[in-house]
């Protein structure tokens, strides 16, 4: 009984006009269903991140129909698709991008606060999250004072506290070591597990391995889209 | 999102960079400074001269030469008041009790080896009456003196101090304008006059001994005049002897057409000069106010540095739910409390600064609170102006831009 949460129908996105034209996705279909750990790889400049950031509301494509759980999102608004990305999408980057004045624990309340939830249950709320991610003894340092693997768990920690359907997150491993990747990838794996979609782009094959679906861009079309684990290493050769 | 809560996380912003914030913020201070000091001192000023005039008394009138146009047009008024007008005014004028003409001169007035330029009132004895002056030590000149055109002075306190350094004037000769003089009194100080004219540093010799003795007056009218003060019995009266010593001084100057004369009372001076003093304080609110603009303008120049700095920021910011007008609300509140803040502190310094020039000058500054308040909601208000290109510009970022730019 699975449902969509992402349908691309026929999605291009184009930079620029003329001579400077870049075509960053050229009609692409594609259909993740709810509950699904997926990871998008290919080469740099595939699109990859264009299409990460249409699916995250952060980017309106040029031409092509996109659904998110059931809503055309091309026809909202700014506010409209704030309160979604609020609310349906949780982001996790590559850069952290924690703000450097804020606590562990305020950086997680931020969704929160957006969301308008009262101070207490907020701060209940964004301890749990920080719990979850195994934090809860790091709750008042600051992003400076964490490593980065810590400061991962705390975007992810603020990513969920939303409890989004779904988890985009570009490059989630791009910054860390490979025992601290392992870490980051055993949380994902534990959300995915309790219901929530995961899509990330990733270089790595052995992250990519550690996902149940793996989607091939080059030159913003979909060449690949099968079922992992599958000999990743063997696919980055032939794409 | 709430108003509170975008204010705790603006003063959070703002308390993290408390440097930045501070400089800032100093433009606004010292506008608001400048203003809240300026307009002090203005309504001091204003304080001051209305005090002055007041000190007058109420029933009294002045004439001077010249009409509304020529006043306004020269210092070096024609002498058209005689000796004999202020004669007549005193005669014929039931209401007036007393009548204080002026002929006013400068010169040097010398004390054995010590010599100052002094200003050299010539008057007559009703002088300390009409202009409510009382003589310390010694004597005033009487009629007799006028009529003898006799070489005798009274001093202004002041003048009397630094020529005799404490010894005894009364009785001493003194030199003015080379020509020999006893002092016969010493009026009592009585604080700087309307005008520039202060008597407490003036020399008053009869309006006679003046004319024939000094100036060498050989006008075929008679003794000029620099002007007439004339006091009147009773406030009710006022208008009346305004009246009648206008008519009285058309008739003998056999005026048909303009007066060669204005008749003033105080109520008319403080008017006049409440004009120039109000004009003053506008004068000194608008340089203020200018620099109100430019701190206004050093707002909007860090807010707009510290826009391009936060973009990952405001990306971030976006991704994880906040509309545009989150994010312009946000700069805004920024800069609005930036603004306030620098405006009370700025006030704060101003009334500091207005009371100690109050210790310093002779006119206690006025600080009404209306002045604060407009000042803390004007620096506010410009917060909230010069805000508003920053704060835009961060809401119309583009969060995948924004959170590119790393
Ligand atoms: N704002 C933009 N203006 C113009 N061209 C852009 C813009 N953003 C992306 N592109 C172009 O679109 C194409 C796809 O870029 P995208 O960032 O999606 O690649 P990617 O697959 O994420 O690459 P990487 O693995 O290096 O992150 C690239 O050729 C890029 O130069
Ligand atoms: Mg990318």
């Amino acid at each position: 009984m699975t449902q969509p949460i992402i349908q691309f129908d026929h999605i291009s996105k184009i930079y620029g006009t003329g001579n400077t034209e870049v075509r960053a996705l050229s009609d692409v279909s594609l259909t993740v269903q709810s509950g699904e750990y997926c990871a998008i790889m290919g080469p740099s400049g595939s699109g990859k991140s264009t299409a990460m950031n249409v699916i995250g509301c952060l980017d309106r494509p040029t031409a092509g129909r996109y659904c998110l759980d059931g809503v055309d999102v091309s026809l909202l608004d700014d506010r409209a698709l704030a309160h979604i990305r609020n609310q349906k999408i949780g982001f996790v980057f590559q850069q952290f991008h924690l703000l450097p004045q804020l606590t562990a624990l305020e950086n997680v309340m931020l969704p929160m606060v957006y969301a308008g939830v009262p101070y207490p249950e907020r701060h209940d709320r964004a301890t749990a999250a920080l719990t979850r991610v195994g934090l809860d003894n790091r709750l008042s340092n600051k992003p400076a004072q964490l490593s980065g693997g810590q400061q991962q768990r705390v975007a992810i920690a603020r990513a969920i506290v939303n409890q989004p359907v779904l988890l985009l997150a570009d490059e989630p491993t791009g910054a860390l070591d490979s025992h601290t990747t392992q870490d980051v990838m055993a949380i994902f794996a534990e959300l995915n597990a309790s219901g929530i979609t995961v899509v990330m782009v990733t270089h790595e094959a052995e992250v990519a391995r550690l996902t149940r679906r793996v989607v091939w861009f080059r030159d913003g079309e979909v060449v690949h889209d099968h079922l992992a684990p599958e000999d990743i290493g063997q696919m980055a050769f032939t794409a | 999102m709430d108003l509170r809560e975008s204010l705790g996380m603006a003063v959070k912003t703002l308390t993290a960079n408390k440097l930045r914030s501070t400089l800032t913020m100093l433009g606004i201070i010292i506008g608001n400074a400048s203003v809240i000091a300026m307009v002090g001192i203005g309504e001091g000023a204003q304080k001051f001269v209305s005090e002055e005039i007041e000190g007058l008394g109420p029933n009294v009138l002045f004439v001077v030469p010249g009409n509304q146009e020529t006043q306004r047009a020269t210092f070096n008024l024609p002498k058209t008041l005689v000796l004999s007008d202020a004669e007549a005014i005193a005669e014929q004028v039931p209401s007036v009790v007393g009548v204080a003409p002026e002929f006013n001169d400068s010169g040097p007035v010398v004390y054995r080896n010590r010599s100052t330029n002094s200003t050299i009132v010539g008057t007559t004895p009703g002088f300390p009456l009409v202009r409510n002056f009382t003589v310390g030590r010694g004597r005033f000149f009487t009629d007799l003196d006028m009529q003898r055109s006799t070489q005798v002075a009274v001093l202004g306190s002041e003048l009397a101090d630094r020529l005799f350094q404490g010894s005894e004037p009364v009785g001493q000769q003194i030199r003015v304008k080379n020509v020999s003089f006893q002092v016969i009194g010493v009026l009592d100080e009585k604080g700087s006059g309307l005008g520039g004219l202060n008597y407490d540093e003036a020399v008053l010799v009869p309006l006679l001994t003046l004319s024939r003795r000094l100036v060498g007056q050989t006008s075929p009218f008679g003794v000029e005049l620099t002007y007439i003060v004339a006091s009147v019995d009773r406030q009710d009266n006022m208008g009346a002897a305004e009246f009648q010593i206008a008519n009285l001084l058309r008739l003998r100057h056999k005026i048909t057409g303009a007066d060669d004369f204005v008749v003033r009372s105080q109520k008319d001076l403080l008017e006049f000069t409440g004009t120039i003093t109000g004009a003053l304080t506008a004068l000194l609110a608008a340089i203020a106010g200018i620099s109100l603009l430019v701190g206004g303008i050093g707002i909007m120049n860090i807010m707009l540095v510290s826009v391009r700095e936060r973009t990952q920021e405001i990306g971030l910011r976006k991704a994880i739910g906040a509309s545009g007008n989150d994010i312009l609300v946000q700069f805004m509140i920024e800069a609005v409390i930036l603004s306030a803040a620098g405006g009370i502190i700025g006030t704060g310094i101003g009334v500091g600064g207005a009371a100690l020039l109050g210790a310093v000058t002779p006119f206690q500054p006025g600080i009404s609170v209306s002045a604060i308040v407009i000042s803390v909601v004007v620096s506010g208000s410009i917060g909230l102006f010069f805000g508003v290109v920053p704060a835009r510009q961060a809401a119309q970022l583009d969060p995948i831009v924004a959170l590119r730019s790393a």
